[in-house]
């Protein structure tokens, strides 16, 4: 795990089709509190227990899904380091000025294999949790919504086609291995002789997975997922996305793979959000990645069922 | 107490079904209550695409809906997504695109695709 180089998932930057449907939703359903706005319209927010001044960035567009997704870096001198390694690695990297995003450092901008735009930087500002450092309560009596803690991870779908030598999903990932030092915590192979990489989980914390990617006809986001404690939380969550007419896409539910207890569900513009509760296991680059087989693939997204829910290979952005 | 809608009749073209939807109910809606399977419920906010239909006859309200599913020339063209979508009249309508195909979909040979 790293307490130098990627320190964690700083923010994701939303594409929304109604900005105030879009601020309903991550205010009073996730419980996010917006911390500024920018000259173009775009809405920055964060979670309760988050430091740093934004997790989410909402942008007004004709198309919903992702602008791009950033990691934060522990220090300058990293991002220099990493700017150096994604070139040598063979991927262009922009290197743009601090402010570029808002309230940042200087900050890189590079496209993965897959077409995501991802962005590293090393600053941003810090307005501190909602319980403060000094003697804080376990959790603030002011947020709406299921007061999601912090946004948790990303799930982006990679274009996948084997037929046509395309598999985004293991490109992206031994880049985000080798550039990135990002180590594989499961993966799901499929094909005749099980040997195509169709999905896998990743990490540079020791959660089970800070990124995730999976196979798919045409990349674009999947979901991002903020937060809860425990699988109560999750419980409660779902009841006020019903009592709200959240659309849900999948119920309270585990995943076989990471253990994590999870509701999918839609903001206003389409995009799916997951709530993500439960530690999972403690992740750490020396514990063997686990591997699901193609006839198991489903127990490993949906433990209970072992079938496809939802949506979940359908419907994205 | 709350005032229900008026109730209007939407016929798919495609499969000879049909189906009521009140006013203040997306087409979507009313076409997941056929309980007819293989019908896709994706996103219900004009994101995803999956519930793209094409109006044929009759009058609606439309909400905002992603331009990466349905642009400017098809909405002329009566292509709208379904979940957007609420009947101002009796509604003769076909569905397309991953709408139709989910019903009939083919088996995955790569696990996810
Ligand atoms: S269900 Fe996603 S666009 Fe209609
Ligand atoms: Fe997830």
């Amino acid at each position: 795990m790293s307490i130098s180089g990627v320190l964690r998932i700083g923010h994701i930057n939303l594409r929304v089709l109604d900005m105030e449907a879009a601020l309903d939703h991550y205010t009073n359903i996730l419980g996010m509190k917006q911390t500024d706005a920018d000259d173009h319209g775009n809405i920055y927010l964060k979670c309760w227990d988050e430091v740093d001044k934004y997790s989410v960035i909402l942008s007004k567009a004709d198309k919903a899904g992702m602008d791009h997704i950033a990691y934060k870096v522990a220090s300058e001198a990293e991002l220099n380091t990493y700017a150096q390694r994604i070139r040598d690695y063979g991927i262009e990297v922009a290197e743009e000025a601090a402010g570029t995003l808002l309230s940042c450092g200087p900050s890189l901008r590079f496209t993965l294999p897959s077409g995501h735009v991802m962005r590293l930087y090393a600053e941003k500002e810090q307005l501190g949790t909602a319980v403060g450092t000094t003697n804080p309560p376990p959790w603030p009596t002011d947020y709406p919504g299921i007061k999601a803690h912090w946004l948790d991870h990303a799930l982006l779908m990679c274009e996948l086609n084997p037929e046509k030598g395309v598999n985004t999903v293991a490109r992206n990932s031994e880049f985000m291995r080798d550039a990135l030092d990002f180590f594989l915590t499961e993966q799901v192979m499929v094909g005749p002789d099980g040997d195509i990489q169709a999905a896998t989980w990743m990490a540079c914390t020791n959660t089970p997975h800070d990124i995730a990617f999976v196979g798919a006809p045409k990349s674009g986001l999947h979901h991002c997922a903020f937060f809860l404690d425990e699988w109560y939380d999750v419980l409660k969550a779902a009841d006020w996305m019903a009592m709200n007419n959240v659309k849900i896409d999948v119920t309270p539910q585990r995943h076989g793979i990471t253990r994590g207890y999870t509701i999918y569900f839609f903001d206003p513009s389409g995009n799916r959000n997951e709530t993500f509760a439960g530690l999972g296991y403690m992740a750490s680059p020396d514990r063997p990645p686990i591997t699901w087989t193609e006839d198991q693939l489903w127990r490993g997204i949906f433990y209970h069922t072992g079938e496809e829910a939802g949506e979940f290979t359908s419907v994205y952005t | 107490m709350l005032m229900r809608g008026r109730r209007w009749l939407v016929e798919i073209e495609d499969t000879d079904e049909s189906f009521r939807c009140e006013e203040n109910e997306h087409l979507l809606q009313g076409m997941l209550r056929m309980g007819k399977k293989g019908i896709p419920s994706g996103c219900h906010g004009g994101g995803c695409g999956v519930c793209k239909i094409r109006i044929l006859d009759g009058e609606a309200e439309f909400g905002v809906m992603s331009a990466e599913h349905v642009n400017g020339e098809e909405r002329e063209r009566g292509y709208a997504l379904a979940c957007r979508t609420w009947p101002r009249s009796d509604l003769r309508i076909r569905v397309v695109g991953k709408m139709a195909r989910n019903v009939l979909r083919p088996k995955r040979k790569y696990g996810f695709v």
